[in-house]
């Protein structure tokens, strides 16, 4: 295997563990903070789907480009049963 | 784990922290994401006026997009959208901040390192070394780069492309009254960075200036809105594959299962290939949109099963 730059890293100093520890703590709250926020927007997000659901069904859905497709009634995907909350950060 | 799902993360009110680390020592930087095992990491940074480095590599690529400000850097002025993909190993001339610069920072391998040098490492990659003003010396194309492709409206400048894994990192831009009413979700991770503008996508929100995601694959986005227009940095990690589809529910195993079935029916002697190292999925992985297409005939003759009259062959025995 030839050998590249990144390969000859020296070994992360005490400085670099620091700096890494610090931020990823910070990032893990980041995230949670983003989860919370995305959570509340549940209400609102289930607004949102309702109209895009509606909308693929008169305007249509945009298969590729420019290109529309109108769906029917019985294509539209129900809701999963049992889901309590539409996660949409992983 | 890699970088975890940062969406929507709006930095504008988020304090900068001293740069104390190699890479941009005395500037100020906050990060945007950061790869919890490598390293990797994508910084806003803060050059204030009279700020000044030495020539120097890191052990990383690194990209650079100078969203405000100016600054020399060698013999180069860099200016307002100028992009700078620097293959690790690269020895970037000093630098001197005169007035004051902000830019976005990516290290692509590891956290931020800095060797003082004038000389680039024997093993650089240079000819992937990018250096351009991306407001001036690049054209707007068109979105449709891919296919399936994005509405009209949606314009992009190529700023690199990697030949090998397909990854590219580019600008784009959302014109007024911009829509799309479909979602979408990628094999590859994807990055952003709204310069200016907000736009919308039906699962977070909106996106306002300064404005950020790291979108790990098969995550759903979209449908997209935007209002007034919109002008964004990006970057994906490999290839992007726009699939597209119309269940607002499906979570990222679904999707990529749904990737795979794409894979099953288009690409059947790869999918073949690969299944018969232990993922085997004789009749096709499962795909909430289209969950009998196992039955469908074309799909069937493609992988060598029976149909009509036909005994079909042997799985995977090529013609």
């Amino acid at each position: 295997m030839a050998k590249r730059v990144q390969d000859l890293k020296p070994a992360r100093k005490a400085d670099a563990q620091a700096w890494m520890k610090e931020n990823v703590a910070e990032q893990k709250k980041r995230y949670a903070a983003i989860v919370k926020e995305q959570e509340e927007l549940g209400p609102e997000r289930e607004k949102w789907v309702a109209g895009f659901l509606k909308i693929i069904q008169t305007k249509g859905f945009n298969v590729t480009g420019d290109v529309r497709r109108i769906i029917k009634p019985g294509e539209i995907p129900k809701k999963p049963k049992g889901m309590k909350k539409h996660q949409v950060v992983f | 784990m890699a970088r975890p799902h940062i969406e929507p993360y709006v930095e504008l009110d988020s304090p900068y922290k001293k740069f104390n680390l190699g890479g941009f020592k005395g500037s100020h930087y906050k990060v945007l994401s950061l790869d919890t095992d490598t390293g990797a990491c994508t910084l806003k940074v803060r050059f204030d006026g009279g700020y000044r480095r030495k020539p120097g590599l890191s052990y990383s690529d690194v990209e650079i997009f100078l969203l405000n400000g100016s600054m020399q850097v060698g013999k180069e002025t860099w200016r307002e959208g100028h992009y700078a993909f620097l293959p690790a190993g690269t020895a970037l001339g000093a630098i001197r901040v005169a007035q004051g610069a902000e830019a976005l920072v990516m290290y692509n391998d590891s956290e931020p390192t800095f060797v003082e040098s004038d000389r680039h490492h024997p093993l650089v990659l240079g000819d992937a070394f990018v250096s351009m003003n991306s407001y001036e010396d690049a054209p707007w194309a068109s979105g449709s780069v891919v296919s399936p492709s994005v509405a009209t409206g949606c314009m992009i400048k190529l700023l690199r492309f990697d030949p090998i894994t397909e990854a590219f990192s580019f600008l784009y831009c959302l014109a007024p009254r911009y829509g799309q009413d479909n979602i979408s979700y990628h094999d590859c991770a994807e990055e952003s960075y709204h310069i200016w503008g907000t736009s919308w996508m039906m699962q977070f929100g909106d996106l306002p200036t300064g404005g950020y995601f790291w979108r790990p694959p098969y995550i759903n986005h979209g449908s997209f809105r935007c209002t007034y227009g919109t002008l964004a940095f990006g970057r994906t990690d490999s290839v992007l594959y726009n699939y597209f589809h119309y269940n607002p529910w499906t979570n990222p195993d679904e999707n990529q299962l749904r990737a795979a079935a794409f894979q099953y029916r288009k690409r059947p002697q790869l999918y073949n290939w690969v299944a018969s190292d232990g993922h085997n999925h004789p009749h096709g992985p499962p795909d909430f949109e289209t969950p009998d297409y196992g039955d469908e005939a074309q799909v069937r003759l493609l992988h060598g099963q029976p149909v009509g009259g036909s005994p079909g062959r042997r799985r995977g025995k090529r013609r």
